[in-house]
């Protein structure tokens, strides 16, 4: 490791603040993919074709291109598809288009997520239900989702980590969070520690989410 | 069972060894970027063990393993090493045109690709271009992956601490590069605007170093993996001004008729040249030889004209 001349009284109060950033990335992509995700979930399960057909497509886009080149997209995509038409000046604030950018990534794999738990509750548990006359809504919010959200808790656990990493990518757009952070404090520097501290963080953060998974699965096993 | 806990105990205390060693060692040596030259030592500490015991009443302040700082021509193995391997691996960022970039075939090009290929010429050697990422060039260098950082590589004393530099090749300014016609004249008149810079770039730091001028933005500058995304964003309208080289600007500007404006006022002034890995004079030594040679011929000024117009070199004058 390479320490060159590195001032780690000011480099750790930025990183904290970089952190900042990057745990509202996190947050913000959570709180509006979450529940995107589930709509996506029943619009691809859906029995209309012309519903199901453009969420597919969604997916198949959202799942299929690199989340670096979505972020580029909804940043400067807008400003040109604008243009071409004669509107000029047209464009999403940075942090906006990144989160716009993370959420509409993130709720297309959390819907299949969702569908493959809500898939795997046996279908008799729908008809039961019918019988004793509860409509559908009660059905879905009594019977299905809460032994959903148990089933789905180790896949979101995936997905909720691979976030925390994927925010460094935000930097593309010139949104200033940790690791972009910690590489221009490497060069400043010329030091390698930053980035270890970096990778710390991010443990820090993951490690959390571990704990937390660990909890929520613990509370909702209920029945065993 | 109890297998699984062994086992877990055993990669826990394997981990925590790993990190204690990687933390540790280096305390030791702070000056020095560590890890390399103790892979490079072997080599050249085989051969002249008396040699250093003759050389250590000389060097009163740091005796020990500090060969390379003050090398006797004779374990100096940087230029034998380049030509024993045939070849000379040069580090880039290969999206910096006009210096080192990707043409529509993939292929590397640029100004220095060019001046590099006639050293090496020179050198009786082959080029190899290697794209590295720019923020982690030092490690790239220093680990022995590139043989040379020659992109644009200016001078500045934070650096010359790290790698050793030839001679200079040509001069750059740093200025900012604005929207034509938005009534951004100066660098007065950027209070309250919004600027962009190339992370990790010597334009940061000479951005950073304006104290006065940072102070009077909208916000603190923003940064961008590349210079090409940074423009991307002026054009579209998240910055107002780019804080960048003017010879990539111009260079951008021509080629896809932007309507950008350079600005006047140079806030830096800087030399590109060739960075090489501290202790490796030999090799700056047959660089140096040969671009001396290329200028006298006037080489140097061809591969200029082709790329800028004009001869932009400095080499011999």
């Amino acid at each position: 490791m390479n320490y060159g001349n590195l001032d780690l009284a000011k480099l750790i109060p930025n990183m904290l603040e970089a952190s900042a950033v990057t745990l509202e990335v996190f947050f913000l992509t959570l709180l509006f993919a979450l529940p995107l995700g589930l709509l996506v979930a029943f619009g691809r399960m859906s029995r209309h074709r012309f519903l199901r057909w453009p969420v597919q497509a969604y997916q198949a886009v959202m799942r299929g291109t690199p989340l670096i080149l979505q972020l580029l997209f909804v940043y400067f995509g807008p400003f040109y598809i604008a243009q071409e038409m004669g509107i000029t000046g047209f464009k999403f604030d940075r942090f906006t288009a990144c989160i716009v950018a993370f959420v509409l990534n993130y709720a297309a794999y959390f819907a299949e997520i969702y569908r493959a738990g809500i898939e795997s509750i046996p279908v008799g548990q729908m008809e039961a239900a019918k019988v004793l006359g509860m409509t559908r809504w009660q059905t879905y919010r009594r019977i299905i989702i809460p032994q959903v959200i148990k089933r789905i808790l180790p896949p979101m656990s995936n997905e909720f980590m691979t976030l925390v990493k994927d925010t460094a990518l935000a930097q593309t757009i010139g949104v200033a969070e940790l690791f972009r952070l910690a590489q221009t404090a490497q060069t400043q520097a010329f030091s390698t520690v930053p980035l270890v501290i970096a990778g710390v963080f991010y443990f820090v953060m993951n490690y959390l989410v571990g704990v937390f998974f660990n909890l929520a699965e613990k509370k909702l096993s209920y029945y065993r | 069972m109890k297998m699984y806990k062994a086992l877990a105990l055993v990669m826990a205390l394997l981990m925590a060894g790993v990190c204690a060693a990687g933390c540790a060692a280096p305390q030791a040596d702070p000056t020095a970027a560590p890890t390399v030259e103790a892979t490079e030592a072997p080599q050249e500490e085989a051969t002249p063990a008396p040699e250093e015991a003759t050389e250590a009443p000389v060097e009163e302040t740091t005796p020990a393993p500090e060969t390379e700082e003050t090398p006797a021509p004779a374990d100096d193995q940087s230029l034998q090493k380049v030509l024993d391997a045939g070849q000379l691996v040069l580090g880039l960022d290969d999206s910096f045109p006009p210096m080192g970039f990707r043409d529509a075939d993939n292929n590397i090009v640029g100004f220095d690709i060019d001046v590099a290929k006639a050293v090496c010429e020179k050198l009786g050697v082959e080029l190899v271009a290697q794209p590295i990422d720019w923020t982690a060039k030092e490690q790239e260098l220093n680990t022995g992956n590139i043989d040379c950082i020659w992109n644009g590589f200016s001078i500045s004393d934070e650096r010359k601490e790290q790698v050793d530099f030839s001679i200079p090749y040509m001069d750059n300014h740093m200025t900012m590069v604005v929207r034509s016609g938005e009534g951004i004249e100066s660098n007065a008149d950027l209070a309250g605007k919004i600027v962009g810079v190339q992370a990790g770039s010597t334009a940061q730091e000479a951005l950073l170093a304006e104290t006065e001028l940072v102070e009077s933005l909208a916000s603190a500058p923003v940064e961008f993996k590349d210079n090409m995304t940074a423009l991307m964003d002026l054009e579209t309208g998240g910055v107002d001004a780019v804080f960048m080289d003017d010879v990539v600007a111009n260079y951008y500007i021509a080629i896809n008729e932007k309507n950008f404006t350079v600005l006047s006022d140079v806030l830096s002034e800087e030399e590109y040249a060739i960075g090489f890995r501290k202790g490796d004079t030999a090799l700056v030594e047959a660089v140096n030889a040969a671009l001396t040679e290329l200028a006298e011929e006037g080489t140097l000024a061809e591969i200029a004209t082709t790329w800028f117009g004009k001869d932009t070199t400095v080499v011999g004058k």
